[in-house]
């Protein structure tokens, strides 16, 4: 093989090696991705319907027809669990992607061009962080009323403030490195240097953040629905499902115990994909 | 002794925040639709007690002097009345503030024993089995929901070995401590989590670190390196590291006395959303942020005690 | 004599997995009673690896001892480290800052050693302890014993960490580069301390270092390592008067103290308007201050003046804190100035009209490129090194957009990078090709004026020599003007033709490089000078000039 005149500016990256050799990431991915084939074909996975009633069927334990049981009102609980994958991996989603727009374009601005703009974000920062998360949540739902549309403003509202704090720390120590002076004193524009040369550098970190949020995100939103102020019943949402079993914890406890395993799977699915990403992206915590 | 001058400087820092505080809780009420008078009062008020809340908060007036009357009431202990309990809210905030600050406490205390010597025994045989079964269960349980945990518990102590009592609170020390094991454990669990991570990690880069290494190369045992050189340097991340999540921690324990039935401020907070007792939730809101602002100035006093380099 | 330290025939491997590979190879070297042994070599020859060997702290648990043995007192300790280690043998290191325990009191760390090694009490410990702090020249030890790390000096800190490794009472000391990270004149202060603390306590030493100059000075003989291996040894004098092994005649010749010839006379023309010409220039950073503390201010340049010609290579030389590199930086417009005037080719970069200011700073940014320090930290991790000076081109304007990629490989060519480097990252580069990456960027610009901020301050002697010889080349080829921040004099006199000496902010001299160097007119310049370790054995550290004393001791 001859070698071209020009060697390009970026070699091609073999993703495919990297990742192999890494169990983590394909284990965190591969339960990202089952969840996600779960809620994207629900419908033909859930052997039954999810929300329908069956006064017959009422609390059975586990067994071959129904392998979580089944719950009060005579629900197959695997088919509620299913459907409740695209419940509870939407919360997951939708709650961190606005958090995280708002938050890197208010860090970035702010890390830039500090002075009073930094000044005024880093108060209101302050205020909103000196409300417990949830306390702030349950209030901004207090006002809008129970609800996932609730949810999700509320989520936007309160969960900026990490991303911006993270993005702004991180551009604020880049600023001063050399290749940001040096960009400087080349007489790149401002936008450029922002979005060109701070901003993929400190995304590194946000990026493994987002993962770990998504975990705090997901519990959010079941621990609000628990309380009865989320996803409201019948619907089939994890955080819902442990509520209604909480009246049968003497009797059967697997009403409770198989959403929560989800919940809890998905999230570790969420964790180890953050960790190798951290780990690819040698970032540190 | 110039180090701690910021106790006396830090208050007058928080001034804005506070400031912020007192806006956001006063717009929590006012923003809900609706005649703000029959929000406060409910729906079954006379009317001379809409007139008499009226003149009270300034409900006529613009909204930035109903902000002052607003700060006024607060300066005089003036929270307002639950709709639901008759009482004032102060006095309702002031019986159920004991169960939810030991529910804090002992979550933080049992978090500490669990994660200090599982991280330090995963940090000193780093790669080891050990290690990687600490590593595995501490990043499972940053995902376990409380209130699933806190009902698997109850499911295991107390309905199936009959050690423990499934909910409340209890009168007497005795019952409370009883009381409080599974709902501080269901806490720490969640937290030591966190926690375990953060002190592995600062841990292991203690043992690596230039310090360890200087020690080492003056004869110091392993034993002694650790204990008393990268433990002392770990913990100021650790203590950090705890101050950040207080606010999680309150937040867990909104849940936490739901499962458990524990009649603390976040039991109270959420049967007030239900009943739209707006005063208590406004009242209940402001504690919370008033003692995670309080919390935090404590770390930051912890902080510069443990590390002489800082000032603040 | 039996030697007190012996080492045969001493390899390490580096084992993973399927690889090994030899990081020492076959060491034999001998340390004899009482002696001052140098260690050269640049990084990764191996020579802080040796030392970690035999005291039993390999930095990996990839590595293992392959071969060999190491005999203190004719008696085997490889293996058995434990019973030596800060006992007898002690060690010191480069950064005293990381190595001391920042949440511990220098006293009770060196109580530490006390109780552990001799098994004093408290309060005998204590006694000993202020008695060790006063041998190693701290002026106040009753204050010192009580005091933390972070507030001392970096000198102090170094002496401060030597009384911990004293408090073992070792028999030999082995000091890996424990004046790399301070000053020229700290340096000199350190090296006379381990001198004296030599004579007074019979101690054996092994100093290990990358300055052929710092050994040539004060040891008795010296080891130079390369790759692992030793290419030669001997006593000092006839080592450095005739070095067989080539790549010991290359350290040699790289040293920078040895070309005493310094520059040609200045040969640019004053007829023509100065490049730069700064007058009264004052810089304050804001300090401290808050909500209810005064602001106060720190006066990094005081009342700078100062004409640059074209076509000059200017040397800017200081110790930290001089304030040579925030003169860079507000020249390039990169810090406000304060106070004071900066015309770059008649335009006033100061200009109270923002207009003025802005037509000022355009030319600037056509007209001159920084290269700065760390060369890892001065380019973008995330770009290549081809889309790095593409950028750059590409924002001049000047190349038409199909010329660019041949444009960055000519430019690649004249720093001496292989083209091949274009698509790649700057991780995957050594430190000297980062710093040739860095110059091709700032000649991108095709500057008239290049500042080079401590940009060799990283980089090991020999590389240090290529990019001296490369910015050498570049200013003679194309008439460039040079202006070169740097703390190392030597290099500078061997590059520049004129140097500016600064010291807390001020000019205390400037002048053609040949006289200053020869004849300094100030004692501050004729103590810096002095202090430079110079590659002659014969020459006494800091010139044989008595230190000034304890003036760096800080609260």
């Amino acid at each position: 093989m001859t070698r071209p005149a020009h060697p390009p500016l970026r070699p091609r990256l073999s993703l495919g090696l990297r990742f192999a050799r890494r169990p983590m990431l394909a284990t965190g991915l591969c339960i990202l991705g089952a969840f996600v084939l779960m809620a994207v074909f629900a419908p033909v996975v859930a052997p039954y319907d999810p929300i329908l009633q069956n006064g017959d069927i009422t609390l059975l334990p586990p067994s071959l027809a129904h392998p979580f049981g089944t719950d009060n009102f005579g629900r197959d609980l695997l088919s509620r669990v299913i459907w409740g994958a695209r419940i509870d991996l939407q919360i997951a989603v939708i709650g961190v992607v606005f958090p995280f727009l708002i938050g890197t374009v208010a860090g970035t601005v702010a890390g830039f061009f500090g002075g009073w703009v930094d000044a005024s974000l880093m108060r209101l920062i302050d205020v909103v962080l000196a409300f417990p998360f949830l306390v702030l949540m349950l209030s901004i739902i207090t006002i809008l009323g129970p609800g996932l549309g609730s949810f999700y403003i509320a989520m936007a509202l309160v969960g900026w403030v990490s991303y911006a704090r993270l993005i702004r720390a991180q551009i604020l120590v880049l600023k001063t490195q050399d290749f940001a002076v040096a960009a400087q004193s080349l007489g790149f524009s401002r936008l450029r240097i922002m979005f060109r040369h701070l901003l993929p550098n400190a995304l590194a970190g946000s990026l493994v953040f987002v993962m770990s949020d998504a975990v705090l995100v997901l519990l959010n939103g079941a621990s609000i629905s628990y309380l009865g102020l989320g996803v409201q019943p019948p619907l089939a949402e994890w955080g819902v499902m442990v509520f209604e079993g909480q009246g049968f914890l003497n009797q059967a406890w697997w009403i409770t115990l198989f959403p929560g395993l989800a919940i809890v799977v998905l999230a570790f699915g969420f964790s180890l994909t953050g960790d190798a990403l951290a780990d690819l992206l040698g970032v540190k915590e | 002794m110039h180090r701690y001058r910021f106790v006396l400087f830090r208050p007058l820092q928080l001034v804005p925040v506070l400031f912020g505080i007192s806006v956001i809780t006063f717009l929590l009420v006012r923003l809900i639709p609706g005649d703000p008078a029959r929000i406060l009062l409910g729906t079954r008020a006379t009317p001379s007690a809409l007139a008499n809340i009226r003149t009270q908060y300034g409900l006529d007036e613009p909204v930035w002097l109903q902000y002052f009357y607003f700060l006024k009431n607060l300066g005089a202990g003036e929270m307002g009345r639950s709709t639901l309990y008759k009482v004032d809210v102060l006095k309702l905030i002031t019986t159920r503030i004991e169960p939810t600050l030991a529910l804090v406490g002992m979550g933080v205390f049992l978090a500490l024993l669990i994660a200090v010597p599982f991280a330090a025994l995963s940090a000193r045989r780093q790669g080891s089995l050990v290690d990687h079964a600490v590593r595995l269960v501490s990043t499972a349980g940053l995902g376990f929901p409380s209130f699933w945990l806190g009902a698997m518990l109850i499911i295991f102590f107390a309905v199936r070995l009959e050690w423990l009592p499934v909910s409340g609170y209890g009168e007497t020390f005795r019952e409370k401590l009883s009381h409080l094991i599974l709902p501080g454990l269901t806490i720490a669990l969640s937290l030591s989590a966190v926690l375990t991570r953060t002190l592995r990690a600062a841990m292991i880069a203690g043992l690596a670190s230039d310090v360890a290494t200087a020690a080492r190369a003056r004869g110091m045992p392993e034993s002694r390196v650790f204990w008393r050189h990268v433990v002392p340097n770990a913990l100021v991340p650790t203590v950090n590291l705890l101050a950040v999540n207080i606010g999680w921690l309150i937040g867990g324990t909104v849940v936490v006395e739901s499962v458990f039935a524990i009649a603390g401020l976040g039991q109270l907070m959420v049967r007030g959303i239900f009943t739209r007792d707006y005063m208590v939730v406004q009242g209940v809101t402001m504690t919370f942020a008033l003692a995670t602002v309080l919390i935090n100035f404590a770390a930051d006093i912890i902080t510069v005690t443990l590390d002489p380099r800082i000032k603040l | 004599m039996s030697a007190h330290l012996e080492i045969r025939n001493l390899s390490v491997a580096f084992r993973d997995h399927a690889e090994e590979r030899l990081l020492l190879d076959d060491i034999t070297l001998e340390l004899g009673r009482g002696e001052f042994l140098g260690l050269v070599g640049e990084s990764g020859s191996g020579k802080s690896l040796l030392c970690r060997t035999v005291i039993g702290l390999l930095p990996s648990r990839r590595l293992h001892v392959t071969q060999g043995s190491v005999r203190l007192d004719e008696t085997e300790i490889l293996g058995r480290e434990d019973c030596i280690r800060g006992r007898r043998i002690g060690m010191i290191f480069q950064n005293p800052t990381s190595h001391l325990d920042p949440v511990m009191t220098i006293g009770k760390q060196i109580c530490e050693g006390l109780a552990l090694h001799k098994g004093l009490g408290p309060a005998a410990a204590r006694t000993e302890a202020t008695q060790l702090l006063r041998q190693v020249g701290f002026p106040d030890p009753e204050r010192s014993f009580s005091a933390y790390a972070h507030e001392f000096s970096g000198g102090m800190r170094q002496r401060a960490m030597i009384a911990i490794a004293l408090s073992c009472d070792p028999e030999i000391l082995i000091a890996d580069e424990p004046t790399t990270a301070l000053d020229v004149t700290i340096q000199a202060q350190i090296l006379r301390l381990l001198q004296d603390l030599r004579a007074a306590r019979g101690l054996s030493i092994i100093l290990i270092t990358h300055d052929l100059g710092v050994v040539a000075q004060t040891c008795d003989r010296i080891a130079v390592m390369r790759q692992g291996r030793i290419v030669e040894h001997g006593e000092k004098r006839a080592l450095l008067a005739a070095p067989v092994h080539p790549y010991t005649q290359q350290l040699i010749a790289s040293h920078p103290s040895l070309s005493h010839a310094g520059t040609e006379p200045v040969r640019h023309k004053h007829d023509r308007s100065p490049v730069f010409e700064i007058t009264d220039l004052d810089v304050t950073f804001p300090q401290g201050g808050g909500l209810l503390m005064k602001r106060r201010g720190f006066r990094a340049l005081k009342a700078v003046s100062l004409k640059i010609w074209p076509g000059e290579t200017l040397g800017v030389v200081g110790e930290s804190g001089s304030g040579k590199s925030t003169l860079a930086r507000t020249i390039l417009g990169l810090n406000p100035a304060s106070a004071g005037r900066i015309l770059f080719e008649g335009h006033d970069l100061t200009a109270t009209s923002a207009q003025l200011r802005r037509a000022g700073l355009d030319r600037l940014r056509t007209g001159a490129a920084m290269v700065f320090q760390d060369p890892f930290n001065a380019l973008n991790p995330r770009l290549t090194v081809g889309e790095t000076l593409a950028e750059v081109l590409r924002h001049r304007g000047e190349t038409p957009p199909a010329e660019i990629e041949n444009r960055a490989g000519e430019l690649l060519d004249m720093v001496g990078l292989d083209r091949a480097f274009a698509p790649r990252l700057p991780r995957s580069l050594s430190g000297g090709q980062c710093q040739r990456a860095g110059i091709a960027r700032a000649l991108a610009v095709n500057p008239r004026v290049i500042i080079a901020d401590e940009c060799v301050a990283a980089l090991d002697v020999t590389i240090q020599a290529q990019i001296v010889a490369l910015f050498r080349e570049l200013t003679e080829k194309t008439g460039l003007t040079l202006i070169f921040i740097a703390h190392d004099l030597a290099i500078v006199r061997n590059l520049c033709e004129r140097v500016v000496v600064m010291h807390h902010g001020e000019i205390v001299e400037d002048g053609p490089s040949a006289r200053v160097f020869a004849r300094p007119e100030k004692p501050y310049t004729a103590a810096l000078i002095a202090a430079i370790p110079d590659i002659d054995p014969d020459r006494p550290i800091n010139g044989g000039i008595p230190f000034p004393s304890q003036q760096e001791f800080a609260t």
